[in-house]
């Protein structure tokens, strides 16, 4: 049996950061963020699993944390390519633009953006520096033919 | 209801303090008083130390204890407010540095090191995402203004009242009656005999019994969703015109 005011110390340290966690998981737009979020949420749970598999003596909460290691892992891989799939779509990482996924008839919770996101760039075309004595003829004119 | 907060000023001081601090630093526009932040935050620290984090056992496991959770919470709270994505990926690597200190301290120096290598892998990947991704010159617009900062800051702060209430009450009245049912081993069932107390709690040696003994279902189970997780990823993953990855 461990010591109750260094389990509490974990306990209110886990709850902290689980609630950092939420309030990230609920306020950051950015795609990645969310993710990082969610991962600060596992960390506060896994704190806790360990602080109480101290408090016990025994090795159960490491071997639990071991599982949540592994869920996070799994969950990181896969929202992270998630993200490149949804990035690609729409040149952005922004999470409101994905807010009216629902079925059509239901009513749509925000303004449809993908009409108001903005027209791929243009890719400017290269230029040449311009070398040699400019053409004498004026530009209306047809050029001279050549002999 | 005055009675009520008189007698919980303990809960709510550095709860209040701390949502002040958050609130403070969400990203909300071009100006945001950090200072001021700063200093509500750190008065919110110092109030959930004095009266939540009591010393426990010897002076040097409470300084690393305090210094990691320190280091965990102000990296926690950086990293949710920062306009910059890779400013909130490197705190977030703070944290989970933070994270593995506290590990040792729960006597889990296995578990330490594979969140380290875990991570290390994941936030080095998430870097070359954000970079990527993310627009190099300056933080986007999606960075630099939070989603309903108020009721996301309230509702967050209200999750950690509750949690910090039930702390309260079972460690200060059922404790006191000699353990509840969260600190009591359960008497009428059998103990997993593979994680029972040992005197090398935490070495490579007694997580390995009890992963393999008793939670070897368990094990199975996370390595079929690891594959799983495996060829989702590679299904969702964007393929080139040419059709192979």
């Amino acid at each position: 049996m461990g010591d109750l005011s260094h389990l509490q110390g974990q306990l209110v340290v886990g709850a902290i950061l689980f609630a950092l966690g939420a309030i990230g998981f609920l306020t950051r737009r950015n795609l990645i963020l969310i993710m990082l979020s969610a991962e600060l949420m596992l960390h506060g749970v896994s704190l806790n699993l360990t602080a109480f598999g101290q408090y016990h003596g025994t090795a159960a909460g490491q071997a639990f944390t071991v599982m949540v290691l592994t869920v996070s892992a799994c969950e990181a891989g896969l929202a992270l390519a998630l993200i490149l799939t949804l990035y690609r779509r729409r040149r952005s990482l922004d999470v409101n633009l994905w807010s009216n996924l629902g079925e059509p008839d239901l009513p749509k919770l925000a303004q449809d953006i993908l009409e108001v996101s903005p027209a791929p760039r243009e890719q400017p075309l290269p230029k040449l520096t311009p070398a040699g004595p400019l053409p004498r003829y004026p530009k209306s004119a047809p050029p001279a033919a050549k002999p | 209801m005055t009675t009520w907060i008189t007698e919980h000023w303990r809960l709510l001081l550095p709860l209040a303090l701390g949502w002040v601090c958050v609130w403070l630093l969400m990203p909300r526009g071009p100006h945001r008083s950090r200072a001021l932040a700063g200093i509500f935050g750190l008065a919110g620290l110092l109030a959930v130390k004095f009266y939540w984090l009591p010393p426990s056992g010897p002076l040097l496991q409470d300084i690393f204890f305090l210094t990691f959770a320190a280091m965990a919470i102000i990296g926690g709270v950086l990293m949710i407010t920062d306009h910059n994505p890779v400013y909130a990926a490197l705190w977030f690597a703070i944290v989970t540095l933070a994270v593995c200190g506290l590990f040792l301290l729960n006597s889990a120096p296995f578990l330490s090191a594979a969140t380290v290598i875990v991570y290390a892998g994941a936030i080095i990947v998430t870097f070359l995402f954000v970079i990527a991704l993310a627009q190099q010159s300056g933080s986007a617009m999606y960075d630099r203004r939070a989603s309903h900062p108020t009721l996301a800051t309230l509702s967050g702060f209200l999750l950690l009242g509750c949690l910090m209430f039930t702390l309260q009450e079972w460690g200060g009245q059922a404790a006191a009656e000699g353990g509840n049912a969260f600190l009591k081993v359960p008497a009428g069932t059998t103990a997993n005999l593979g994680s029972v107390a040992t005197e090398d709690l935490g070495s490579l040696r007694s997580v390995g019994r009890s992963l393999f003994t008793d939670y070897v279902y368990a094990v199975e189970i996370a390595g079929t969703v690891l594959l799983i997780a495996t060829i989702g990823a590679i299904c969702m993953a964007p393929r080139r015109s040419q059709g192979n990855l």
